[in-house]
């Protein structure tokens, strides 16, 4: 069996020599990279492609969660952390393993084991797309949303977004900058964004509610939005029920 | 507050049974003292008390808008005998004209009637204090009931400013990530493993030991603070930088315990948790005329988008100024170049509850 070659990313230096030292005497692994945030982490996995990588959740510019959305190559994924309030049992199934810091050196080598047998019965890549899944689960409120352009990272505040529209499997995000295509579900922005903020205003159209300049009828019994940008939103029946509440009119 | 009997109506109901009742004792009085037809007994009675009745809603407004407690009692009195008397008039010559109207040709009943006019008059002056009398307590009794709903909801937002203290006292995240931190020290760097459990250790107990809404030399907050900084310093290394400077004047101060606690903890996690450039947190406190005036300052990266957060620290401490001082001490914040600055003024004179 090859070595498994594996990135830390965690943004505290005491953090990663305790990872280092943990698997200093280890045979079979070796770190080819550590990095303290998510931005450059992102940047040499793409180019490393590693087989495993051990990620910290709270993490400046990009953290732990945002980084493994936008990751083109998929390597199994340790994540070490502090938080316990996401839902652990949904990592365990997708992710190798959660080491909730602090951790022992017993329960590192035990995630160890657990990397090697993932690694050997399935060589071809890790569940990225599941643990994406369970995350869209969690009823956690986002802030900000990440999304891959032109081979470039936009990390877009939730307070920037216009509207958004959806468009089959993706969603169509509006900013002050352009539009940006997300891969995702128009459930998946309804349940995370800030419900005070986000309305869904139509089947196919979530609209931030610090945009909108005014509404008017439209045809007989509809009604259409007016941005602050002369922009047009149609506004179904049930979504001017949820404005008429949000807004209070 | 609205009409107490107008208001609702159960209340209608009950006054205009009363004054059936009364009515029924008015025309029960006539009939056994007086020698007239039932015809002009059953009227009299129902006409008088219900005119009476529908006048004595009127005795409201003066009871309403003369309240004793603001208007000299010499003056609040005129008001209601003016009052009183107005209505009285009012009620005696409706009634009379419509008596007189109606039996006009019932020559002894007439007489009878001009005869107990200043009977009428008074007794009508008697029930008409008992129904300021009864709307003076109604007012009372109203405002008594929205005072204990104001203390109730008083009561409830101090509990509710008490947890949230408790809440801010331990942020787990710091918590655990310091002890990951320590348990990586103890290979590397044992002398700093225990300088950092004992900083640690200090810091916990601080904040059990004050708990309560207690005061502390400034200086022993500092002490705090700077125990707070050189944990979080082990974990961020140089990306975290700090420098204090206090006057003199402010060290024996007293401040609400760990009322720093929180903004400093919102620098770290605006400030350092999400910069990759170095951030540095100064603390400043002078005295400024009457009042200490004490800054925190922390740049930040304004390129990333905030990660969140609910502004609770802020307003946590916010609440803790305006109860700790009275009213007399306050905070506020602002963005300035890529700077988060929180000013907190605390009043010189104050010195601890």
């Amino acid at each position: 069996m090859s070595v498994i070659r594996t990135i830390i990313v965690e943004d505290e230096k005491p953090a990663r020599d305790l990872i280092k030292a943990y698997l200093a005497g280890y045979e079979g692994i070796e770190v080819i990279g550590e990095y303290d945030n998510g931005f450059d982490g992102l940047k040499a996995i793409n180019e490393l492609k590693p087989d495993a990588i051990f990620l910290d959740v709270q993490m400046p510019k990009l953290n732990g969660f945002e980084l493994l959305e936008v990751l083109d190559h998929h390597p199994e994924v340790i994540f070490t952390t502090a938080y316990d309030k996401y839902a652990i049992s949904a990592f365990e199934q997708n992710a190798v393993d959660y080491l909730l810091k602090p951790y022992s050196k017993e329960r590192f080598i035990e995630s160890l084991r657990k990397l090697e047998s993932r690694i050997e019965s399935r060589p071809a890549g890790s569940d990225i797309e599941k643990i994406r899944l369970h995350l869209a689960e969690t009823d956690e409120k986002i802030h900000r949303v990440v999304i891959k352009k032109s081979g470039r990272i936009h990390v877009i505040s939730t307070n920037d977004i216009h509207y958004l529209e959806a468009q089959d499997d993706y969603v169509m995000v509006y900013t002050d900058d352009g539009r940006y295509l997300k891969q995702q579900t128009m459930k998946y922005f309804e349940n995370h964004l800030d419900g005070e903020q986000f309305v869904r205003v139509h089947r196919s159209y979530i609209a931030n509610i610090s945009y909108i300049e005014r509404i008017e009828p439209y045809e007989k019994t509809n009604y259409i939005l007016i941005l602050k940008d002369g922009k047009k939103v149609p506004v179904s029946r049930n979504g001017m029920q949820t404005l008429k509440e949000n807004l209070d009119f | 507050m609205g009409h107490p009997v107008t208001g609702s109506r159960r209340s209608v109901i009950i006054y205009l049974f009363v004054w059936l009742i009364i009515s029924l004792l008015h025309g029960v009085m006539l009939w056994h003292f007086q020698d007239f037809r039932e015809i002009i007994v059953v009227s009299e009675a129902l006409v008088s008390s219900l005119l009476f009745g529908l006048a004595g809603l009127l005795a409201w407004y003066p009871t309403r808008y003369i309240p004793f407690q603001r208007n000299t009692p010499v003056r609040s009195l005129i008001a209601h005998v003016v009052a009183g008397l107005v209505v009285i008039a009012a009620w005696l010559s409706v009634t009379f004209g419509i008596l007189n109207v109606v039996f006009h040709n019932e020559k002894d009943y007439i007489e009878f009637l001009n005869r107990s006019i200043v009977w009428r008059a008074i007794l009508g002056g008697m029930v008409y204090l008992v129904l300021v009398l009864i709307y003076y307590l109604a007012s009372y009794g109203e405002k008594l009931r929205e005072r204990m709903q104001q203390e109730e909801r008083l009561r409830y937002l101090v509990r509710d400013a008490e947890l949230n203290i408790l809440k801010s006292q331990f942020n787990p995240h710091f918590l655990f990530n310091s002890l990951n931190s320590i348990s990586s020290l103890t290979l590397s760097s044992p002398d700093e493993a225990r300088d950092m459990i004992i900083r640690l250790s200090d810091l916990l107990r601080y904040s059990l030991k004050h708990r309560e809404n207690q005061f502390v030399p400034l200086k022993e907050e500092v002490v705090r603070i700077k125990d707070y900084l050189a944990i979080e310093k082990i974990r961020f290394g140089d990306k975290l930088q700090f420098e204090f400077e206090i006057s003199p004047v402010c060290e024996e101060y007293p401040v609400p315990t760990m009322i720093f606690q929180p903004l400093f903890e919102n620098a770290i996690k605006h400030g350092v948790y999400e910069s990759t450039e170095p951030v540095t947190i100064r603390f400043d406190c002078q005295q400024e005329g009457d009042m200490l005036k004490t800054t925190i300052i922390n740049n930040y990266d304004p390129g990333v988008p905030s990660g969140g957060g609910t502004g609770l620290g802020l307003q946590n401490v916010k609440q803790r100024m305006e109860l700790s001082y009275e009213g007399k001490g306050w905070i506020k914040w602002e963005r300035e170049n890529g700077r988060f600055i929180v000013t907190l003024f605390f009043p010189c004179k104050f010195t601890g509850a």
